[in-house]
């Protein structure tokens, strides 16, 4: 009796962790694999990179601008019109723009669309038994399919990054001309404001997001189970899972940056 | 004299029609499974498996559904590793290999998978085609011989082109098949292939089965239900129950068993100790 309650009230607990530890599992097998020769994914990379770009250049864009203009753009500047500081929209940017916003926008489009692609097609696969064909006919799933949507989703974050940076300061840029400012005072404070830190910073951090998208979609397409439903299910969790793990990555990377680089902190 | 009955007792009640029994096949084990267990969860799958397959025959193995027989497949080839037990393969164990060593040993297994597991985003030619382009150093025109060999032994010499959406359940698993035998393995399993084929089209697939296998021998596996297909192909049976072997021999000899549970299995009687549950 205690023991089938204590097994209720823990056994998620321990399913929880039992995921998050084969997901590292994942995670070092994918950078071994991806390291040792023969490198057999060169095809596959170049196939899943272009896919990621094909599905995400759109959305990317509509959310980077609305989301610019919106939030830290249109709500900052009327806080900035009160104290008649409106140039200091252009330094606001840098911290939230290149800072949190563009490296969330990117990896959330990223997540919501080419990580449920790759849940739903590695789901599919487990389901109908191809990923077990794979691994009788001698060819590990890691190295053929893992490894490559790892290093394309990598890739590709990172490079959207800088994209969705691009059009994120437009955002703010489009806000600036709503409240009919002009846009030196915009620029000169944002360029007083940016560090190569806060850049590279950016890339890195979001490159690393790419990876907890991939290890997470692709973990939960090969262990789906329990049909066309499982497959939803794997789909629904995945980018449940990668949000969260986003979300305390950003935590602890940005904190890490923040006390390594101090002089990023100092509002200029 | 015990009132309430303990665990042992209701073990003991559980598996009273299991003799274990394997009657000599008169040649070496390909196989053997060596007292596996296998849990998923709390579900028991494999309690205590203590089975052989033997070389160079057509064996069966028959059971009721989720007894785990596509679980016994799974372990040969190293899909999934027993928690408790080993698997031999050519007196080799399977859960012992290294990883590396594990992909050379599938190299010499063939498996058709129950609805043909074919690559959905490649034709049926290139699925064929692509344990000798991953394997082996043969060229296009020497591939292309072989694939259309194959294709043409199963049945499906003009569809080529098609892609696997566009098969039939039939034609899906002969094109897994012969998948499965383009690069001449030692050991071919097939995963319940008479599942969702009407009768005939069972009767045709095992008379194909059969005749690959003279042709180019080797050790067949066949996990299935259906007792036809057994009667038509089967030359060692393997009665599989509750996770374990009911009985295993020679095919005539498990077809005249006294024992009751095989008895009413193999003439698919509803009288006797398989019930609904």
């Amino acid at each position: 009796m205690v023991r089938s309650v204590a097994d209720r009230a823990f056994s998620p607990a321990r399913n929880v962790l039992e995921e998050v530890g084969d997901m590292m599992i994942l995670t070092g097998r994918t950078i071994a694999s991806a390291l040792r020769p023969p490198y057999p994914y060169g095809g596959e990379f170049v196939s899943q990179f272009l896919f990621a770009v094909r599905l995400c250049w759109f959305p990317l864009l509509i959310s980077t601008v609305a989301f610019g203009y919106g939030a830290p753009g249109l709500q900052a500047a009327n806080f900035l019109v009160i104290f008649g500081a409106l140039d200091r929209l252009g330094g606001f940017f840098v911290l939230a723009s290149i800072r949190e916003f563009a490296p969330f926008v990117t990896a959330i489009v990223l997540a919501g669309v080419a990580g449920t692609a790759i849940t739903a097609d590695l789901g599919a696969r487990k389901i109908r038994e191809e990923l077990d064909a794979l691994q009788v006919l001698g060819v590990d799933p890691v190295k053929n399919l893992v490894v490559p949507r790892f290093l394309a989703l990598m890739l590709v974050t990172g490079l959207f990054n800088i994209y969705a940076l691009i059009f994120g300061i437009f955002g703010g840029v489009l806000a600036t001309l709503t409240n009919g400012a002009p846009l030196g005072p915009f620029w000169a404070t944002f360029f007083t404001n940016a560090s190569t830190t806060d850049l590279w910073g950016s890339v890195l951090k979001t490159t690393l997001f790419g990876a907890i998208i991939a290890i997470v979609c692709c973990y939960k397409g090969m262990t789906a189970s329990g049909g066309a439903e499982g497959v939803g299910r794997a789909v629904n969790q995945a980018v449940v899972i990668a949000f969260l793990g986003i979300f305390a990555f950003n935590y602890v990377f940005t904190q890490t940056l923040l006390a390594t680089h101090p002089e990023i902190q100092v509002i200029r | 004299m015990s009132i309430v009955s303990g665990p042992e007792a209701h073990e003991e009640d559980e598996f009273r029609f299991h003799t274990g029994r394997q009657a000599p096949t008169g040649v070496q084990d390909a196989i053997e499974f060596v007292d596996v267990h296998k849990a998923f969860g709390r579900n028991k799958i494999l309690r205590g498996l203590n089975m052989g397959i033997p070389e160079g025959r057509i064996s069966m193995i028959l059971g009721p559904s989720g007894t785990g027989k596509s679980v016994c497949i799974k372990h040969m080839v190293g899909l999934l590793y027993p928690d408790q037990g080993d698997v031999i393969v050519h007196g080799q164990s399977v859960p012992n290999m290294h990883d590396d060593e594990l992909f050379e040993m599938r190299k010499r297994f063939g498996v058709l998978f129950q609805d043909g597991a074919l690559f959905g985003s490649m034709n049926l030619y290139d699925n064929v085609a692509f344990p000798l382009r991953q394997h082996t150093d043969k060229g296009e025109d020497e591939i292309a011989e072989i694939v259309n060999r194959r294709l043409r032994e199963v049945g499906l010499a003009n569809a080529n082109d098609k892609m696997p959406n566009e098969l039939s359940g039939g034609m899906r698993k002969r094109a897994g098949f012969a998948r499965a035998l383009v690069l001449d393995p030692d050991i071919v399993l097939f995963d319940e292939p008479d599942s969702g084929l009407d009768p005939v089209r069972t009767a045709l697939l095992c008379e194909l089965i059969q005749e690959i296998h003279e042709e180019n021998g080797g050790t067949y596996v066949v996990i299935t239900h259906d007792i036809m297909s057994a009667r038509r192909v089967a030359e060692h049976i393997s009665v599989l129950w509750r996770g374990r072997i009911v009985e295993s021999g020679p095919a005539e000899q498990l077809f005249e068993s006294d024992n009751p549970f095989v008895r009413q299995f193999l003439s698919g009687d509803s009288q006797g100790p398989l019930g609904m549950e």
